[in-house]
């Protein structure tokens, strides 16, 4: 089995371990992985705001730095939806993009849903962990149970969150847009965390603007994005 | 051209080209097994109070009851059986209400209330006593609308006693409408 | 009611600032109302009443025209007076003609976001009728003079030592007094105006087109008595409040109930089928304003109409990240939350309601909890788009969009980018975003390398194992 990565921007920028870590666990599962190298964004935060003409163009890219790609695998939810259910609104009747969509993956999902597996190793055992449902990945790819089956079956103690299922404010553009409103609801998350180890998720944006300001408010809680974890509980 | 004439003619200019959809065909009742025993409990989920009484036992219970109150509202269509042994008060001065319902819905602890017994009987005194015969007592409130043969003027759902929490979140109960409300059903 | 939603980023931020309070009351009441939601809906075949909602619905709007000229004819066999009123104009006409012709000079009032719309209680008030709003939340901001915060809770904003405060100010009770007193005083004051009120008002929740019944909703008791004991009651009606069938209220009215707040059914539901016949008390005179304001607009547009399916229950406003941090205030609008930012567009215009549409992180939360599936998170996008065309959004967000599409369509280009987020001086033109970021999340701090760096440094390793 093959499967081309989408580091995506964010994580390619900010959480370049995520990839490194995505990598060596499929490889390590018997999955060849490729790394098309013309890849940059999917064009997610143009189309989030309305500009679609420039998210149209960045959609058509894709699709052909992709066009070769039997999966397509992403360390985030939000992008994965953004290629799966937002790709085929972009260009409507395009048969390229609705094919493409239906190989589209987040990584967690791809493990689980496509090799079947659940059980990576104990590498995280003993571990307390505050999981952060990225919204585009539970309501738009209906991933919420993959993450903490991997993540518990490693393990890890995934910790009752009153909060874990609300929005974190980050909202790509919402962020520096609507900033004051933004950073309320990172607090509103920070404020009801559970007494942690590690705050990961399938999303950089979220876990960007939740480590940051947590540590402008002087938290030091480690942040790992879930794709880092996961090679942790395989490697051990 | 009058407003509805020109309200009327742009509902219609934006309809013309929209895709009919279809109306779901009308729900039928499913009938619940217990209902008496289901209605009482839900009443008592929503603050409400609610017992079942043979009409042999009405006497004494409202015997009993006439001792905590100075007089009473009635409803216009209350049996003469169910009048408490008070003096009959107007509804802004009585501190007990009397009601006679068309029927109860058990799933939601409701009595249904007609406009032809008066409105005010149900509104003003701060305890409302309602009445309901056993066999209309329904599972479902379908069952209760399509068991009236023709709607009084105003048909009043009531479902516990009258309550808010407006107030900083704390819930407060008579806020306006009756602040207790007790139904008896007549087996 | 002008909106005033261009204020939204200003006033959301002002809030904040300076009424911290209102973001934790908000936040208590709404959590509380999604919880005793998420309980009720649990209980039922939630997804089947939800889709059979949305058809009920969905057949109403797209025969629209049918069902109000039957519930027209319905209402005027009942000997209710039908009037149509397209806007606050015309409806300010009903009254006035109510008012001069019996002498009104007191007016009790149920909680209605329509006559909010359409401006009724300024509007009496200068014909000189005393107007009491009966709900207690409503009651409370109106002694405030403070809009509507939420549609469903009005005064879910205000935390009790404020309603305590006011009430000394006002009535002279002390300031520990408990929540009991205080309802106690304001049910005094307000039974006063129910027995005197020569005019009832209220909205409807829905309007049965086969009966012509009016169906309202409540828990104190105030819509109940606003429409029983004044001799006239006038009601206000949206386009689409419309119902088919009495029978489908066998299914609205407890939906709206549990998506609203977890009750399996309102303490109070109104049917009302007209005037007081002879001998019974009620109201001598029922009048029902079928009332446009916008929604013959909305209704035609191909995108949106689908908005108009909304029942009002509140529940996406308590579902909402982002109204939970304000409230409705800075919305500037009587809808707020997740509906407001697609109703408003569509009612008004979006050049009057903008920018809320991107009052959301587009989470999608409203979705989940909407009782007729009103696609939310589609529709905004909609409108941010329609925003994008219509040249509403800013200059800066413009050149933002173009110079990230130039970098990002060319690998070239965004390398460099990346280089130069590891050391050299960024952009003049991103600082303010720069700033807007790092204000409230201190600075970026990219991995020392990119991993299309570390890519090629895992290839050239693997190549010289090999």
């Amino acid at each position: 089995m093959r499967v081309a990565l989408f580091i995506t921007c964010l994580a390619d920028q900010f959480y370049a371990e995520a990839g490194v870590a995505a990598v060596r666990l499929l490889r390590a599962l018997g999955v060849e992985v490729d790394f098309p190298e013309g890849q940059t964004c999917c064009g997610q935060p143009a189309f989030n705001a309305g500009h679609w003409e420039e998210a149209r163009a960045l959609a058509r890219r894709t699709l052909r730095v992709f066009q070769e790609a039997e999966y397509v695998v992403l360390p985030s939810g939000s992008c994965a939806s953004m290629l799966r259910n937002h790709y085929p609104e972009l260009l409507p009747g395009s048969r390229e993009a609705l094919a493409f969509s239906e190989r589209v993956y987040e990584l967690s999902q791809f493990l689980v849903r496509v090799l079947g597996v659940e059980r990576l190793g104990a590498g995280l055992k003993g571990v307390r962990v505050a999981y952060h449902h990225g919204c585009h990945a539970l309501r738009e790819l209906g991933v919420r149970e993959e993450p903490l089956a991997l993540l518990t079956n490693a393990g890890a103690e995934v910790l009752p969150w009153e909060a874990a299922e609300e929005c974190c404010g980050f909202g790509g553009l919402f962020s520096v847009k609507l900033p004051e409103v933004s950073l309320a609801m990172a607090d509103r998350k920070l404020s009801t965390l559970p007494a942690a180890q590690v705050l990961t998720s399938t999303d950089a944006g979220c876990l960007l603007h939740l480590s940051g300001r947590m540590a402008k408010r002087g938290g030091n809680l480690r942040v790992a994005p879930l794709a880092t974890l996961l090679w942790e509980a395989y490697a051990g | 051209m009058d407003a509805r004439t020109r309200i009327l003619s742009r509902v219609k200019r934006a309809l013309k080209d929209r895709p009919k959809a279809e109306l779901p065909g009308p729900l039928h009742p499913v009938p619940l097994p217990d209902p008496l025993e289901l209605f009482l409990r839900r009443l008592e989920e929503n603050g409400g109070e609610g017992r079942l009484m043979r009409r042999g036992e009405v006497r004494s219970f409202l015997e009993a009851l006439a001792q905590g109150f100075s007089g009473a509202a009635l409803g216009r269509t209350l049996p003469p059986d169910l009048r408490p042994p008070l003096p009959e008060l107007p509804p802004e001065e009585a501190p007990l209400g009397v009601s006679y319902a068309l029927f109860a819905v058990a799933e939601t602890g409701s009595v249904a209330l007609s406009s032809e017994e008066g409105r005010k009987v149900h509104l003003l005194p701060p305890t409302h006593l309602v009445f309901v015969e056993a066999d209309r007592v329904f599972g479902t409130l379908l069952e209760g609308l399509l068991s009236l043969e023709a709607l009084p003027t105003a048909l009043g759902l009531h479902s516990g006693p009258s309550k808010s929490a407006d107030i900083g979140q704390v819930m407060v109960k008579g806020v306006h409408g009756p602040g207790r409300l007790l139904v008896a059903v007549l087996t | 009611m002008r909106a005033k939603a261009r204020f939204y980023p200003k006033e959301a931020a002002r809030l904040l600032q300076e009424r911290p309070g209102v973001r934790e009351a908000v936040t208590g009441a709404t959590l509380h109302f999604e919880r005793n939601r998420l309980r009720a809906y649990a209980e039922v075949p939630i997804e089947e009443w939800r889709e059979r909602a949305k058809a009920v619905k969905d057949h109403v709007l797209s025969h629209l025209d049918r069902y109000l000229e039957e519930a027209e004819r319905r209402l005027l066999e009942k000997g209710v007076r039908v009037h149509w009123a397209e806007g606050p104009e015309e409806a300010h006409q009903v009254l006035l003609e109510i008012v001069r012709r019996r002498g009104v000079r007191r007016a009790v009032k149920a909680k209605s976001m329509l006559t909010e719309e359409l401006g009724v209680n300024p509007f009496l008030e200068s014909l000189g009728v005393e107007v009491f709003e009966t709900d207690l939340g409503e009651y409370l901001i109106q002694l405030l003079g403070e809009p509507p915060s939420h549609i469903v809770g009005p005064a879910i904003h205000l935390s009790l030592e404020e309603i305590r405060r006011l009430f000394h100010e006002r009535f002279g009770t002390p300031l520990e007094a408990s929540p009991e007193a205080l309802a106690g005083v304001a049910r005094k004051v307000l039974r006063e105006a129910f027995l005197t009120a020569d005019l009832g008002i209220s909205g409807a929740n829905f309007l049965v087109a086969e009966t012509g019944t009016l169906a309202l909703m409540e828990n104190e008791g105030n819509i109940r008595l606003s429409t029983s004991l004044p001799r006239v009651h006038v009601a206000f009606v949206g386009l689409e409040k419309l119902l088919p069938r009495l029978s489908d209220l066998a299914l609205f009215l407890p939906l709206t109930a549990r998506a609203a707040t977890g009750q399996r059914l309102s303490t109070y539901v109104s049917l009302l089928g007209g005037p007081a016949k002879e001998g019974e008390e009620g109201p001598e005179e029922v009048h029902v304003v079928l009332v446009d304001h916008g929604r013959t607009a909305l209704l035609a547009d191909p995108e949106a109409w689908e908005t108009l399916r909304c029942l009002r229950c509140g529940a996406c406003l308590n579902a909402c990240p982002v109204y939970r941090q304000t409230g409705g205030h800075p919305y500037g609008y009587v809808y707020s939350g997740p509906i407001g930012a697609v109703l408003d567009p569509g009612l008004l215009s979006l050049e009057e309601a903008y920018p809320l549409p991107y009052a959301s992180t587009l989470c999608g939360a409203c979705l989940e909890a909407c009782p007729v599936k009103i696609p939310i998170p589609r529709l905004l996008l909609t409108w941010r788009h329609r925003a994008v065309a219509e040249g509403l959004t800013p200059g800066w967000e413009k050149a933002a969009m173009a110079a990230f599409r130039k970098v990002m369509e060319s690998p070239a280009l965004y390398r460099l980018f990346s280089k130069a987020l590891r050391g050299l001086p960024l952009p003049q033109d991103l600082l303010p975003l720069l700033r807007a970021w790092t204000e409230g999340r201190g600075a970026l701090r990219p991995s020392p390398k990119p991993f299309h760096e570390l890519w090629r440094e895992m290839e050239e390793d693997r190549g010289r194992q090999n």
